[in-house]
């Protein structure tokens, strides 16, 4: 009551206190969508992949681009005991020329369940050979559904059939074919220059595509219930390295380090904005020194008081995550396609949680001012 | 019988040589429903009197008996309690709280005892109309006149129906004329409710308003 009736007593100082709470919540809810849009948007189409465990070639360091997995190699693990399903997914660098400017990116090759891209735009399912679904964000590059694409230099052509979402890799929004283009596009990538270029003896494009035909870079893996992504990794031994797809998103490509770095920016900012919050509370309560003394004096206990600062405290810090998550949101909303922001509501919670956690701790530095104000200054005035 | 008795009460801050002696054996009693004037200059130990009675400081030596019960003794808590229920205090700068309105000023009283309900509001609003300002129950501090704050201060401080009042300075704010009245309204309800009053003033006409007059130099009852 006695909190309430002081807020709207002084609604500006208030409002500006909400209003500081509202922008380090909105600013720490920003640095965690953006951290999230970084993951994502490097290692989206390795995380987001519809399996239980992600297979690599042994000693290939969890990386797409190094691993290599034969027809052979697919059947093992396919026949491997706890597996439900498995389907490969080949990786190969293509350079696009898009209507803005070319541009480097990747393409993936599903042997199966094309049926895990959520389409925002277009159709879906398995395309047919020399059609692509790709990753929304290559609208900023002047792509549309529908259009086709030319790869440099091998003069291949793929045509848009559909847009996907939160499926880039290496900031790049990644092409999604079938297998036969995947193996057209990789021969091409291979050897493609080179027969152009080369006046060496050149094996036959025939030979070429009979080299990598069926071969994959993982094959992901659906385990039966009850089989665990280490029961996978022993029954398949040292030949493979097993692990899901959350792990090897996290794997490769530096993601470690800019993990790290990335969640040091949260935690940097965090911090600071939980102190900032404790010292506006505590500042607070040291500019009613006079207030509370009195209270005191008239026989209100030290709960009482600690009371009526916990319910502003909860007041202000609710008022500033609603501004916050809304100032954060409308951030989101305005930043482009391109711009990595991937707001996550569990992340989003465990924040809005630490704030109020972090404003709570702020409340005992005001709650041990509260224990040393001295009722008897009510009544000291310069007089013993 | 006397329901307030201070008996060979001293008050010292510091020590050895920085030793600052501000009550000295001082003692006396109060009947119940009657008041009692502290006059005294400036730094003659007023106030830490008054605060000793209010259980906000301790006593260095000496005892406090209030309604046969000694309270010099007792925990913070236990004297925050005390004087929650048993006192009423009325500071010289009023403390109003100054995001609540009159009434509510009065209706905080009840409120730290718990919550306050309908008849604590009736009642409330029925001391400020006694202190001929009901009219002006929903008025902020800042707007009311420092006559009416000290009314505001007088009545929150019979909220709880005390049984005693401590006043400090009640009319250094005020005018001779408003000063006098104030006095004399604080009488009539101490007489009419049998309460015990003390209260602090450095001015002469004041204490006249008073049945006694303890007179306070340099912390001696002289």
């Amino acid at each position: 009551m006695l909190a309430l009736s002081e807020i709207v007593h002084s609604k500006l100082k208030f409002a500006l206190i909400a209003l500081a709470i509202g922008l380090v919540v909105a600013l720490t809810m920003t640095l965690s969508a953006m951290s999230e849009g970084l993951v994502t948007g490097m290692t989206g189409a390795k995380g987001n992949l519809d399996a239980d465990a992600l297979v690599f070639q042994g000693d290939t360091y969890l990386n797409f681009e190094r691993s290599l997995l034969t027809t052979e190699d697919v059947e093992q693990i396919r026949s491997a005991e706890g597996v439900a399903q498995a389907y490969g997914v080949g990786h190969v660098y293509i350079s696009v020329d898009a209507p803005e400017e070319s541009f480097d990116t990747h393409a993936f090759g599903l042997t199966d369940d094309f049926e895990q891209l959520p389409v925002v735009e277009g159709v879906g399912g398995m395309p047919q050979d020399g059609e692509t679904i790709v990753d929304e964000t290559v609208r900023s590059e002047g792509v549309e559904v529908g259009d086709t694409v030319t790869l440099t230099p091998i003069g291949r052509e793929l045509t848009v059939i559909g847009f996907t979402e939160s499926r880039r890799y290496v900031m790049a929004p990644v092409f999604y074919v079938n297998m036969n283009t995947y193996e057209d596009l990789r021969a091409a990538s291979m050897f493609g220059v080179m027969a152009e270029t080369s006046d060496a003896e050149l094996p036959s494009a025939t030979h070429v595509i009979d080299a990598v035909e069926g071969n994959v870079s993982v094959a992901a893996v659906k385990l039966d219930e009850g089989t665990t992504v280490e029961g996978l990794a022993a029954a398949l031994e040292d030949d493979f390295d097993v692990v899901t797809p959350d792990e090897a998103a996290l794997a490769g490509n530096g993601m470690p380090v800019m993990v790290l770095a990335v969640n040091g920016i949260q935690g940097v900012s965090f911090v600071i904005g939980a102190l900032v919050i404790g010292v506006f509370f505590y500042i607070t309560t040291l500019h009613k020194t006079g207030q509370i003394a009195a209270i005191k004096a008239l026989g209100a206990s030290n709960a009482f008081v600690y009371r009526q600062l916990l319910a502003q405290i909860l007041l202000l810090v609710t008022a500033g995550a609603l501004l916050g998550t809304g100032l954060a949101l409308g951030a989101g909303a305005s930043m482009p396609p391109a711009m990595a922001f991937d707001p996550r509501p569990d992340r989003w919670g465990v924040t809005l949680a630490l704030v109020y956690l972090m404003a709570f701790v702020g409340s005992l530095f005001s709650l041990r001012s509260i224990l040393k104000i001295d009722p008897a200054t009510a009544l000291d005035h310069a007089e013993h | 019988m006397s329901l307030l008795e201070v008996s060979d009460v001293s008050k010292t801050y510091g020590s050895g040589r920085g030793v600052v002696t501000a009550l000295e054996d001082v003692t006396f009693s109060v009947e119940t429903g009657s008041m009692l004037a502290i006059l005294g200059p400036s730094g003659s130990g007023k106030t830490t009197l008054l605060s000793i009675v209010a259980g906000l400081l301790q006593p260095t030596s000496g005892r406090i008996v209030i309604d046969g019960q000694p309270i010099h003794l007792r925990s913070q808590r236990e004297a925050a309690l005390y004087r929650r229920d048993k006192i009423g205090i009325v500071f010289q700068d009023y403390h109003l709280i100054p995001y609540l309105s009159a009434v509510e000023n009065l209706l905080l009283m009840p409120r730290l005892a718990g919550r306050a309900t309908r008849a604590h509001r009736e009642k409330a609003l029925g001391l400020l109309e006694e202190f001929g300002i009901g009219e002006r129950a929903k008025h902020a501090p800042w707007e009311l006149s420092g006559g009416e704050r000290q009314r505001v201060a007088i009545a929150r401080a019979l909220m709880n129906d005390p049984e005693i009042m401590l006043v400090d300075e009640p009319t250094a704010n005020l005018d001779t004329e408003r000063g006098t009245q104030v006095v004399a309204m604080l009488g009539e309800h101490v007489r009419g409710r049998d309460m015990t009053c003390l209260m602090v003033t450095h001015d002469v006409r004041m204490a006249e308003g008073a049945d006694r007059v303890l007179r306070l130099v340099d912390g001696r009852v002289v």
